[in-house]
């Protein structure tokens, strides 16, 4: 079961002398339950692609569809997500924020409630559930966003860089932690990176991209058995998949 | 807080210290420094006095109506300058244009047009309160993240759902700030226009006793209104500091 397919996708930006190609015949498929990361250099479009996914943005040309469906604007029961920023509602709890999809759409109180507690749990975090964000460091927001992310249940998780503004070692950590919770929820996600060695840590499937107009020039399943531990990434397999990716950016760069 | 409020008693004891301690030792001519006691004994005698009462309910009345023209309107100027920057773009040069125009200069224009009365009193506060808030509530909408808006988009957020759970939270402390500012110009246009033609009000009281030398009722009006506009700023201020206490650890100022 493919739960997205992207045909031919194009983005264009602006018009005339401003005109930018962002995305250009981008294709690729992603089987549900699976953990993909999509890694290129900064610029390349790989946030753009994400939008168009969200439902946030529009494709200029090509299709892309979820679960089967064409994407025409967010789909929130189906697509949870999880941003570079954390982007928590200041004036809400930790708990009120990861209640926040539900309560849009008037889930009942107590319900949501209790589900989110067990997210907030499942994020490390129940004992915070009645701080505010300003209250919380980084780290522990961007888990506030996933455990939010999380919160409608959906088949898909979208995650754009969500751990680049944190430090290396909250970094690797959160990376560590992101995989536990994969593990036991088994959602899919479609992640998205530009440090190489976090996307073949974390991914089944790494997609490689481009530098603009951004299109896939390599797909490489990474086969570490799972549950994976940190110490792979300075195994010799690990680094000739880094060095393959390296020097396809650099190819495509030239 | 409890900082904040030692301030103001130091502030007050000072104040009302030196000012007792002046009169004293005679310091100014008696006739222009008259003692604390003085001062507030007319006081109190004005809070029994039905005539000064009206004035200063109609003064209130006048500030009342101005800010309740003056902040609906001008919150929704804001507003659509926020969401439209093309609309923007025309009207905020326009906006600071006539903030850095002092206003009082347009009384006696605001007198031929509207006479002298109650509502060109309030007018004369509407303007005085209106492009401040409207300054404010335009900051208040720009300064919301758009990666808010877009995850409330992603969660499913109807368009009303993102003006009311996310703008109007979001926009508060700000607008709350230009609110606070506008009451302050509010009672100043109001004042000014009292105290430069009228017949009644505070303002017009504190002109006359000026003008006639009566400086113990001068003083009470004044630490009269003083007062109370220290306690509307504060009250206010209390609000805004209340809605912005997600956004800062410490509460500077």
């Amino acid at each position: 079961m493919q739960i997205i397919e992207v045909n031919k996708l194009g983005k264009n930006f602006g018009a005339g002398r401003a005109h930018v190609r962002a995305l250009a015949d981008v294709s690729f498929a992603v089987e549900e339950g699976r953990f993909v990361t999509l890694v290129g250099p900064s610029g390349c479009g790989k946030s753009t692609l994400l939008q168009i996914l969200a439902g946030l943005i529009a494709a200029t040309s090509g299709e892309a569809r979820i679960d089967g469906e064409r994407i025409r604007a967010p789909m929130p029961d189906k697509i949870g997500m999880v941003f570079q920023d954390p982007t928590l509602l200041p004036w809400k709890t930790a708990l009120a924020n990861v209640e926040f999809p539900l309560d849009l759409r008037g889930v009942d109180r107590a319900v949501r409630r209790k589900r989110c507690l067990a997210l907030l749990d499942l994020v490390g975090l129940r004992e915070f559930a009645d701080n505010y964000p300003h209250e919380l460091s980084g780290g522990m927001r961007q888990r506030v966003a996933i455990a939010r992310g999380l919160a409608q249940d959906p088949r898909l998780i979208l995650m754009d860089e969500p751990f680049a503004a944190l430090d290396e070692q909250t970094r690797t950590r959160m990376g560590h932690d992101l995989l536990e919770i994969w593990e036991r929820t088994r959602k899919t996600v479609f992640f998205i990176t530009h440090s190489l060695a976090e996307a073949i840590y974390l991914s089944d499937m790494v997609l490689v991209m481009s530098p603009r107009p951004g299109r896939i020039i390599d797909t490489i399943a990474i086969d570490f058995p799972r549950p994976r531990d940190i110490d792979i990434i300075g195994s010799e397999a690990f680094g000739q998949i880094r060095n393959r990716i390296w020097h396809r950016i650099a190819q495509a760069q030239a | 807080m409890g900082a904040a409020l030692a301030g103001y008693l130091i502030f007050a004891v000072a104040l009302f210290g030196g000012w007792e301690l002046a009169a004293r030792l005679a310091v100014a001519d008696a006739e222009l420094l008259p003692p604390v006691a003085t001062v507030a004994a007319i006081l109190w005698r004005f809070m029994h006095d039905p005539a000064f009462l009206g004035d200063l309910e109609l003064t209130a009345a006048e500030v009342a109506v101005g800010f309740l023209i003056a902040a609906p309107l001008a919150v929704s100027t804001g507003f659509l300058l926020g969401e439209r920057l093309h609309l923007a773009e025309t009207f905020n040069p326009i906006v600071h244009f006539i903030l850095a125009v002092p206003q009082s200069i347009f009384l006696p224009v605001f007198i031929l047009a509207f006479g002298i009365g109650f509502l060109e009193k309030v007018l004369f506060g509407v303007t005085h309160a209106y492009f401040v808030i409207v300054v404010n509530s335009f900051a208040a909408v720009r300064s919301i993240p758009p990666p808010l808006i877009a995850a409330a988009r992603v969660f499913g957020a109807t368009r009303a759902q993102i003006y009311t759970r996310i703008y109007l939270p979001a926009m508060l402390p700000l607008v709350l700030t230009g609110l606070r500012l506008g009451m302050v110009l509010c009672i100043i246009g109001v004042l000014l226009a009292e105290m430069y033609a009228s017949r009644h009000g505070i303002g017009r009281l504190i002109f006359t006793w000026g003008e006639g030398y009566q400086v113990p009722e001068l003083l009470a009006g004044i630490v009269l209104v003083s007062i109370l506009t220290v306690a509307v700023n504060e009250a206010m201020r209390l609000a805004e500091l209340r809605a912005g206490r997600f956004y800062a650890r410490v509460s500077a100022a």
